[in-house]
């Protein structure tokens, strides 16, 4: 029979496995969604939509999981860090799978037309790839606990904020000719983006607690 | 609580911002009217202890600030009875056990040539593991009973037993049978009777040996309210095995360790730092279960 102790370091790592896998998921989730809406891509973007349930599943799993777990071994220090990280990296994830959800869901709603004018398609292309990047980084942090890894989420994070400026800018151009349905569309997207990279930064950041027991200043 | 800069072993050694323990301290004003004067606390300095030639100690020195609790952790062996047993002299009742350096309870050194032994005693008061109370005397009697040996003299009885008692979170469950022997209480009123035993002799500092040890877990709640209610008014260092425990009751923890060597402090800290952010690898394997 295997130790008490030893029990508990497998319920540990299975709980950060998940949240590697979860971080697959949505960076999977992000790139389809980003593809469905640059080629208007329906099938793919209801692909996207139905992934989400399963990602929601997942995240509450998980945290019925860590909260069994708390339950009974009562942990402390870095491990007491460890669970009650993975709760609220489990949220963080979660919403990252929404903003995903979100995209997709633009790209359905303009179906068969394309929601993204072609000036505009390398800008939203960046940003779906900057966004992958990070959470597959942040993906490689859960499972390393990389701290120095953890703090450079957050600089490729300065490269998402400067696409989105870069995508207000164009918005707000007095020679914009596309109609306020498609500025509101893109001012929604380019939220979208960013505020998923911020959730990624956020869960590098926990990462960062998790292994110092210190807030990343 | 701050550890001593002139240990030899001081790399080893946390220093926590005094502040901390001021406010602490502040925060405990005594409540309960007539209970004793908290004075300035307990400071242990560089002590050692030896079992004839095999040294258990190695230099500890720690402050108690006065109405903080205090709970000493570590794996069986690593000195942690014997540590508090210095602190009022017991360890000295074993043959050929002998000890180092400075126990000084409001300024001043107990082992100070000179010294009342009994009178060290009386203030600073201890409860053991395992609930010793004079099975053939009454309930009374054994409240009363230091006071008998110590001879002291007191107004008003009565009003002491049930102050006693009532601190020591017993007095309900045996106010209509104060007569009753000792022996007849179950484990748990036993364990709160002994305490009830050593406040009434109005000790400023009470050492507690594994008290919950051998109760169930309802007995261990109804210890763990007494110790929080009597850290209003006095300077309380708990021994104890159960991390929870030492979680739940006390303001500050310190982690005792022996590598094969004596037992040596290896960290102290306000609770809460130690059961969330250890600074030592050694306490965080500990308290997380990976070894001891």
């Amino acid at each position: 029979m295997a130790l008490i102790r030893s029990v508990f370091q497998d319920e540990l790592d299975n709980v950060s496995q998940s949240l590697v896998d979860l971080t697959a998921m949505v960076a999977t989730s992000m790139q389809k969604a980003t593809t469905s809406i640059l080629t208007s891509d329906l099938k793919l973007a209801e692909e996207v939509i139905a992934a989400d349930e399963k990602i929601d599943d997942i995240q509450h799993e998980s945290d019925t999981n860590v909260i069994g777990i708390i339950a009974r071994q009562q942990p402390v220090a870095s491990d007491l860090r460890a669970l009650v990280t993975a709760l609220r990296i489990g949220s963080d994830l979660e919403r990252m799978g929404d903003l995903s959800h979100h995209v997709a869901k633009v790209a359905r709603l303009r179906h068969p037309n394309a929601a993204i004018p072609v000036e505009l398609v390398e800008i939203v292309r960046a940003m779906g790839d900057a966004a992958v990047r990070i959470t597959e980084k942040t993906g490689v942090v859960i499972a390393t606990r990389d701290t120095e890894m953890a703090l450079e989420v957050e600089r490729d994070d300065d490269e998402m904020d400067a696409l989105h400026r870069k995508l207000i800018s164009a918005l707000i151009e007095p020679t914009w000719k596309h109609g306020i349905e498609t500025a509101i569309d893109l001012t929604l997207l380019g939220r979208y983006y960013e505020r998923y990279a911020d959730h990624a930064v956020s869960v590098a950041r926990r990462v960062y607690f998790l292994v110092t027991g210190k807030f990343a200043s | 609580m701050t550890t001593s800069h002139e240990s030899e072993n001081q790399d080893m050694q946390t220093s926590v911002k005094p502040s901390s323990l001021a406010d602490v301290a502040a925060a405990k004003a005594p409540k309960t009217p007539g209970t004793s004067v908290l004075g300035t606390g307990l400071e242990t300095r560089g002590v050692h202890a030896w079992f004839g030639k095999h040294h258990a100690l190695s230099n500890i020195s720690l402050d108690f600030a006065a109405g903080t609790v205090t709970a000493l952790i570590g794996p069986s062996g690593c000195g942690k009875s014997t540590f508090i047993r210095t602190i009022n002299r017991m360890h000295e009742f074993i043959p050929g056990a002998a000890m180092a350096g400075e126990v000084l309870l409001d300024g001043k050194d107990v082992y100070a040539p000179g010294t009342d032994v009994t009178k060290i005693r009386l203030q600073i008061g201890m409860v053991f593991q395992k609930p010793n109370p004079f099975p053939s005397m009454t309930i009374g009697e054994n409240v009363l009973s230091g006071l008998k040996l110590a001879q002291l003299k007191v107004e008003n009885k009565d009003e002491l037993l049930e102050e006693c008692l009532e601190r020591a979170g017993l007095w309900n469950e045996v106010k209509d049978r104060l007569g009753a022997h000792g022996g007849s209480l179950s484990g748990g009123q036993q364990q709160r009777l002994c305490i009830a035993r050593a406040l009434a002799v109005r000790p400023q500092v009470l050492l507690m040996d594994e008290p919950c040890s051998a109760l169930d877990p309802g007995s261990t709640l109804r210890i763990e309210d007494t110790i929080r209610h009597l850290s209003d008014s006095m300077t309380i260092i708990i021994v104890t095995h159960n991390m929870q425990q030492a979680a739940r009751v006390s303001d500050y923890t310190a982690f005792f360790l022996s590598d094969g060597g004596p037992g040596q402090m290896i960290e102290v800290a306000p609770t809460s730092e130690i059961f969330s952010r250890p600074q030592d690898s050694r306490t965080e394997s500990y308290v997380t279960g990976r070894f001891g």
